[in-house]
């Protein structure tokens, strides 16, 4: 069973004014597929704000505190006495802290990333087509199967070079 | 390879302005982007014979460990108290390198530096292998290498324990994790491009391994709305981690009681020659590639004139800090202080302090000539200058402090063997034969991100009466 329609484009303009008028006919929903990212798409999807930053917060403030635990606990639990000198000392510490705030945020935004994007994927999305990394738009709208008829029309009428269903 | 006109003749423009037809002007289509940038994949015997030096270059230095490993750590040139020599000097180089990398990538991707977008891979990639190089001296410093996890600072039986104050502890955690960070920032910048070439490849087994490589991506406008903020957080974090971590790589030096060591100015001027020496790396390796592969007109005599403007600022940082730390030593007044100061540029050591100012400070004043700076084989020439200068830099910042210290008996020299000499051919041997397996399986170019400074096809005519293409370039 079609479970929707895709649409390639060539241009730009063409593919903007096709996810405006399917979102204004409220189609289905709206998958864009672009061999580099536009603020033209952008704009047009208007999709929510990405949540990585949440992750690379999370990420930062763990490691960042992780730091000083270590560092902090490993100084208590093997103490090097110096006279004169306190065994935990946040100033060094801090050095210490800083790189792991660097390491865990960086890590935890790429793991946002895979997560948030939804990779690794094993298998190609349908609708999806090997000319969209080179230099080709793709519009794939996945709608009830008594709106195909609707999309298809819409793809065309935008400059669509080639539209078909898929399953 | 499709028509061009001639940038390389092409009056110099803002090169730091992000626009297409500015940067770009003979790279009319995507199409176009992804065949010439794929053309580089192919083999070469150019790239061969490089290749086949490089190899060479590591077994020489591979014979000279081996030599070392039998012999003993005496066969290297080391000369109480000079046991830090030729091993930490080349050390310090190939750090200096590999911070540059990052630091051009990340903090000009900040700053929407737009001949940013063309030499950034060749930095990222050049940073990686040039800390895996830096990686193997505290390993080839040891006699025993095969306990260099003795080095590793975690608690252990054998009682020694981490000192999480000590500088020498800093070092492990900070470039470990530059190294992780780093490698992170140049793969993730990768995926597109690895989907582009998958896309693209007709072989079934390299498809595969290309399809993993790229994680299934898709170049949905979601995946790359999540790309985009990820890729910024990590130059976010980028650029302070360099900053830190060759700040920290001074301390090694700076925390010491050793005369010329014992200073402040170390963080700063350490940050500043790495930029510098990385832009000089940056100018040996893609002043051939552009040249070997055909891509003047994606690395145009603009991108390399606002390289050039850069190496000349951070050349001036530097010879600014040079003057400085004579100065310093000077108004210090510490008899000691002076005594090594006039070592270093008068007396024992005055052949390796003028080669250093003479390459990093006297030479790059030429890139005040702007017919100098969008002069490729001037630049290449110059490029080799920079990292003679920068290599006798740390000789000289090392090697004289510790022949010249406090008391008489400290008082002595040192003269690097054929050992250290090989190993140090060796590394770079190490360092271009991982770049050059780079450049032939992965493109040398950031695909995906030249796409984004190409205009895109439109089916108006006339874009601006009812759609407008955003300006390229800004889509953090």
């Amino acid at each position: 069973m079609i479970q929707g329609m895709l649409g390639a484009f060539k241009e730009l303009d063409a593919t903007v004014d096709a996810i405006e008028a399917l979102k204004k006919d409220r189609t289905g929903e709206i998958t864009v597929y672009t061999p580099t990212p536009r603020h033209e798409l952008e704009h047009a999807v208007h999709p929510a704000v990405s949540p990585v930053r949440k992750f690379t917060l999370a990420g930062g403030l763990f490691g960042a505190c992780a730091g000083y635990w270590i560092a902090i606990w490993c100084s208590n639990y093997w103490p090097l006495v110096v006279g004169g000198k306190a065994i935990s000392t946040w100033i060094p510490f801090t050095v210490f802290s800083f790189e792991l705030m660097v390491l865990v945020g960086g890590l935890s935004t790429v793991a946002g990333l895979f997560i948030c994007a939804g990779i690794p994927r094993l298998t190609m999305t349908v609708g999806y087509d090997g000319r969209f990394s080179h230099g080709d738009y793709g519009v794939w709208v996945q709608c009830a199967p008594e709106k195909l008829k609707d999309a298809e029309a819409i793809l065309r009428r935008c400059g669509a070079v080639e539209v078909h269903g898929a399953q | 390879m499709a028509t061009m006109a001639h940038p390389d003749n092409d009056m110099p423009a803002r090169p730091n302005i992000a626009k297409a037809g500015l940067q770009l002007p003979a790279v009319k289509d995507y199409e176009q982007v992804d065949r010439e940038i794929m053309a580089t994949l192919r083999p070469s015997k150019g790239w061969f014979l490089c290749l086949l030096v490089a190899i060479f270059c590591l077994i020489i230095g591979g014979l000279a460990w081996t030599y070392q490993i039998h012999e003993g750590l005496g066969v290297a040139g080391y000369n109480p108290p000079v046991m830090w020599g030729v091993y930490i000097v080349t050390f310090v180089f190939w750090i200096g390198i590999g911070h540059a990398g990052t630091l051009i990538s990340a903090i000009l991707y900040l700053f929407r530096a737009g001949f940013r977008t063309t030499i950034y891979r060749c930095a990222e990639a050049m940073t990686v292998f040039a800390v895996m190089t830096a990686g193997l001296f505290p390993i080839l410093h040891l006699g025993r290498p095969w306990k260099f996890f003795w080095l590793i600072p975690y608690p252990n039986w054998r009682l020694i324990w981490p000192n999480f104050k000590s500088p020498l502890v800093w070092d492990v955690f900070a470039i470990s994790t530059y190294l992780t960070i780093s490698t992170t920032f140049l793969f993730i910048g990768l995926i597109p491009d690895v989907a582009t070439l998958r896309d693209a490849e007709k072989n079934p087994i390299k498809k595969q391994i290309l399809s993993a490589l790229s994680f299934g991506w898709r170049n949905s406008e979601a995946e790359w709305r999540h790309f985009a903020r990820a890729y910024l957080f990590l130059a976010a974090f980028s650029t302070p981690l360099v900053l830190s971590v060759h700040s920290i790589v001074s301390f090694d030096f700076a925390m010491s009681l050793v005369p010329g060591w014992h200073t402040t100015i170390f963080a700063p001027y350490f940050v500043a020659g790495a930029i510098f020496s990385g832009m000089g790396m940056v100018f040996t390796i893609i002043i051939p590639i552009r040249k070997l592969f055909k891509l003047q007109h994606y690395v145009t005599l603009n991108h390399l004139d606002a390289g050039a403007k850069l190496c000349l600022f951070t050349s001036m940082v530097v010879g600014c800090a040079y003057l400085v730390e004579f100065f310093i030593g000077w108004y210090g007044g510490s008899p000691v202080e002076q005594q090594y100061w006039w070592n270093r540029v008068f007396g024992q050591w005055w052949w390796a302090a003028w080669i250093m100012l003479t390459c990093n400070m006297i030479l790059p004043l030429s890139l005040f000539s702007q017919s100098l700076r969008r002069n490729p084989s001037w630049l290449f020439f110059l490029s080799f200058f920079i990292n003679i200068g920068m290599w006798f830099e740390r000789f000289v910042i090392i090697v004289p402090g510790l022949s010249h210290e406090y008391e008489p008996w400290q008082w002595t020299s040192y003269t690097p063997t054929f050992v250290d000499y090989s190993i140090l051919i060796g590394s770079f041997g190490w360092f271009f034969m991982w770049f050059l397996l780079f450049i032939r399986q992965l493109p040398v170019l950031a695909i995906s991100e030249i796409k984004e400074i190409v205009p895109p096809k439109l089916k108006r005519a006339h874009p601006g009466a009812d759609f407008h293409a955003d300006t390229p370039g800004d889509h953090a």
